[in-house]
């Protein structure tokens, strides 16, 4: 009981929430080109370059807001490049998401020798991290619950503000109808002269504004420095969760709700000392199963089809044998 | 006159879809515009909508010199079309569809309540019943192509243009459509429809324009045509549409299928309870609207999809244990619904396309090497005996017309000395000249000795080739009907689920 309670608490909680923001922020912006029909495996170089960036201008400017607003800047100018690769020379989609996340990995790298010096991370040199929000009275109401709500950094609150907002946009704006449209039918977008392209770009710099918002959150908020491939999979989890949940808003928060308790948890298991290496896989671990056994009814046809086909060889479909035995009609 | 298409033109490269193209549609008629695949119909009514821009020629809309330069034009002036190809957004209701780029917004968000109120309105004043707040990806294609013509009254549409509208309904459904622009016309709209269907032109239709080759060659009123007379406008030629003259051949029986159970993709039920046979040297008939279950039963007969329940035996197999090579290899030759998909490699040349499933098999392959001129010279005499219009052996498929490549399938299906022929849609989105020498070669294999199941929704067809028709609806076999005599109205019953009174049970002979 004790280590339950030890392992089960309002902190573990709290933790859960704060390792969910930065995979929910990209994504939701992973949302937006899910929903228009691209498939976006450049969230995690667009995370990183954000990072490294909103650190930059953090340093730069001595204001935290500034830092977020380059971070921003750079992911949406790598949404512009995928976009124009993408959508208007009508590239591999998968071929650019990848060479645009080598691209994001070398380039902060060597930007950073070049500018630090340094190699591997960049702490302290000024970084003006993100405050932490307080909400009024939260402690005088909620007691010890208080940490649930109160005290994180600005952007863990977009995030789970984004939720609804994206609900809503998706249900009733024009824009977030045009999206969901051109994903699944560009046909009857294009009929109707909507443009398919421009819906495409709309969408894909959606996603670069919520993926540097993911990455300046990583940078500045959750914890305040940069180190080298600091996404360290967040957006590919995030694609695996967009492909789970088809983009939808709420089924995105829930796979990575599960995400951001896997990983949390795992945090707390190191302190009972099994081997770090193994810990760290658990979050992965645990999330892809949960993905797995969640669409495992929606599973694709290729895997039923093969199921199926299997089945028929070892003759084991289940009525077959009742089907033999009972006289025919 | 509603609408004047004045000396059209329309050339894409050397080759001239539409060729000094005159019409004149009058207010308040039914037009059909018929003519072969080819013929340039949906070219034409593209340039009248702005999808293309014509050549030379002008169009007159109500009188007014017009320039369609996009299909917004078209709308603004009145104009709305009805595509073959339904477009519509499955996930989306009905309203959200309707209404999808014209959206009714309060305060910038979509008014849902008034999308809905709107289209109720609509669908009451136009007598095309649909309930707004469904999603279209739960409805009938009847239901949806309700949805698209819907679509157009929105956007205040006069004059509507309808590309081969009834080519996915029930002749019940049909019956309605026509119910319903007769109302438009009387209501002072006026209707162009595009078609090859003849039947459904004498039937409904004001006046004709017959089209052959890109160019014009009548427009007349429908009441001093016969059907005859249409065909020989289309074609140039006299062609038969009569019954095939057979002799009694049936012989043994091929294939037998007993209480057949099968699942769509969504684990349902498609198939229920089919039971039938084959016999050699004749012609069985599968009669039924698209998608209720003749796909399914096709997939299951080939391998491709496995029974839930029951056989089907091909000269003493099982076909529902076996794969699809093996299923093949007891005599089976199918010739599939979908040519593009499971029929040809549209990228591969007509001698591959050929050589396909016979690729281990002397001549084509000694010694496990396969012999490209033998492959080459066969392809060669198929080409000749099956009347393919095609450059030669290395002519790549998919450049063929769809006729043309579904030629290609039958002659590879039908020099297999295969004993069970499955043909799936013979005739799909295939003139009417081809029609005929594709019927010419099914009746061939009939007097071979073949025993052959013809799927088809179209039943003009069923009743030119089968000799005996079985009519599917909702998975199950509704029941069966002689080709000699056979009635069409009580074959249509049966495809819309209605009992067949004193016919049911005949299907489990």
């Amino acid at each position: 009981m004790e280590v339950l309670d030890k392992l089960l608490n309002v902190a573990l909680l709290v933790a859960t929430l704060r390792t969910t923001a930065p995979i929910l922020l990209v994504g939701l912006g992973g949302s937006f080109t899910t929903k228009a029909g691209i498939f976006n495996i450049g969230l995690e170089g667009q995370m990183l370059v954000g990072a490294f960036f909103a650190v930059l201008g953090s340093i730069w400017s001595g204001s935290a807001f500034v830092g977020v607003l380059c971070g921003v800047a750079a992911a949406l100018v790598f949404a512009l490049v995928f976009a124009l690769l993408v959508v208007t020379f009508r590239a591999n989609e998968v071929v650019v998401g990848l060479a645009l996340n080598i691209l994001a990995g070398g380039m902060t790298i060597s930007l950073m020798k070049a500018v630090f010096g340094t190699r591997g991370s960049i702490v302290g040199h000024g970084i003006v991290g993100l405050p932490k929000v307080q909400i009024p009275w939260a402690r005088e109401l909620l007691g010890s619950w208080a940490p649930l709500v109160s005290g994180y950094t600005p952007l863990v609150y977009v995030a789970f503000f984004a939720v609804p907002l994206l609900v809503l946009f998706y249900r009733r704006t024009r824009l977030g109808l045009y999206i969901r449209v051109v994903g699944e039918k560009p046909e009857a977008a294009e009929a109707l002269g909507i443009s398919i392209a421009r819906i495409r770009y709309v969408a894909s710099l959606l996603c670069g504004l919520l993926a540097g918002l993911a990455g300046a959150h990583l940078s500045l908020g959750y914890i305040t420095m940069f180190t080298e491939n600091m996404s360290s999979g967040r957006g590919f989890m995030a694609v695996a969760i967009l492909i789970f949940s088809n983009g939808d808003p709420l089924r995105v928060l829930g796979g990575c709700l599960l995400f951001g308790f896997a990983d949390a948890f795992s945090l707390r298991l190191q302190t009972f000392g099994f081997p770090s290496y193994l810990i760290l896989a658990v979050p992965y671990a645990v999330a892809l199963v949960a993905l797995f056994a969640l669409s495992y009814r929606s599973r694709p046809r290729i895997i039923r089809e093969t199921l199926e086909s299997m089945r028929k060889l070892l003759s084991v479909e289940p009525g077959r044998a009742d089907a033999d035995n009972t006289p025919s009609t | 006159m509603a609408v004047e298409l004045i000396g059209v033109t329309k050339r894409f490269g050397a080759f001239a879809a539409n060729d000094d193209v005159s019409i004149a549609v009058r207010r308040g008629e039914i037009h059909a515009i018929i003519g072969e695949n080819g013929a340039g119909k949906t070219t034409l009514m593209n340039v009248l909508f702005g999808l293309l821009q014509p050549d030379e020629g002008a169009i007159r809309i109500e009188g007014k010199d017009m320039v369609m330069a996009d299909p917004a034009a078209a709308i603004a002036a009145g104009l709305g079309m009805v595509h073959q190809h339904f477009k519509l957004v499955p996930s989306l209701s009905v309203a959200e569809n309707v209404f999808l780029g014209m959206e009714i917004r309060r305060n910038g968000l979509i008014d849902h309540a008034a999308q809905i109120e709107k289209t109720r309105e609509l669908s009451e004043r136009f007598g095309l019943k649909v309930e707004p707040t469904e999603r279209v990806s739960l409805l009938s294609v009847g239901i949806e192509q309700r949805i698209e013509i819907l679509k157009v009254l929105a956007r205040g549409a006069r004059i509507i243009i309808l590309d081969e509208p009834t080519a996915v309904l029930t002749p019940q459904e049909s019956r309605e459509l026509f119910q319903t622009l007769r109302g438009f016309v009387a209501g002072g709209m006026t209707v162009i429809f595009i078609s090859h269907h003849l039947e459904e032109v004498m039937e409904v239709s004001d006046t004709v324009t017959v089209l052959r080759n890109g160019k014009h060659v009548a427009t007349r009123p429908t009441a001093e045509l016969t059907k005859a007379d249409l065909v020989r406008m289309m074609v140039g030629r006299d062609v038969s549409f009569a019954r095939r003259r057979r002799e009694r051949t049936a012989g043994s029986v091929v294939l037998e299928v007993k209480n057949l159970w099968a699942r769509d993709d969504r684990r349902l039920p498609a198939l229920r309870d089919a039971s039938f046979t084959v016999r050699a040297g004749e012609i069985v008939g599968i009669a039924g609207v698209a998608g209720n279950g003749q796909t399914e039963l096709a997939e299951v007969l080939t391998g491709l999809r496995p029974a839930s329940h029951g056989s089907a035996v091909l000269k003493g197999r099982d076909l529902t244990t076996q794969s699809p090579a093996q299923i093949r290899e007891a005599g089976l030759a199918h010739v599939p619904g979908d040519r593009m998909v499971r029929g040809v490699d549209g990228g591969a040349s007509i001698s591959a396309n050929l050589l396909m499933g016979r690729q281990t098999r002397a001549p084509w392959s000694r010694n496990g090497i396969l012999d490209w001129q033998v492959a080459a010279s066969q392809a060669a005499d198929m080409i000749k005996r099956f009347d393919i219009r095609a450059r030669g052996p290395q002519d790549t498929v998919k450049r063929l017309s769809g006729g043309n490549i579904q030629k290609v399938v039958l002659a590879r299906e039908f020099t297999n000395d295969a004993d069970f022929l499955l043909i799936d849609q013979p005739t799909r989105g295939v003139d009417i000249g081809a029609q005929e020498s594709i019927h010419d070669e099914i009746m061939r294999q009939r007097a071979a000795g073949r025993a052959v199941l013809v799927i088809s929704v179209q039943l003009d067809e069923l009743l030119t080739l089968a000799d005996r028709i079985l009519v599917m609806f909702n998975g199950r076999i509704m029941g069966e009907v002689d080709g000699d005599g056979a009635d069409s109205e009580r074959i249509g019953m049966m495809m819309a689920g209605v009992e067949a009174g004193a016919a049911t049970g005949g299907a489990a002979r």
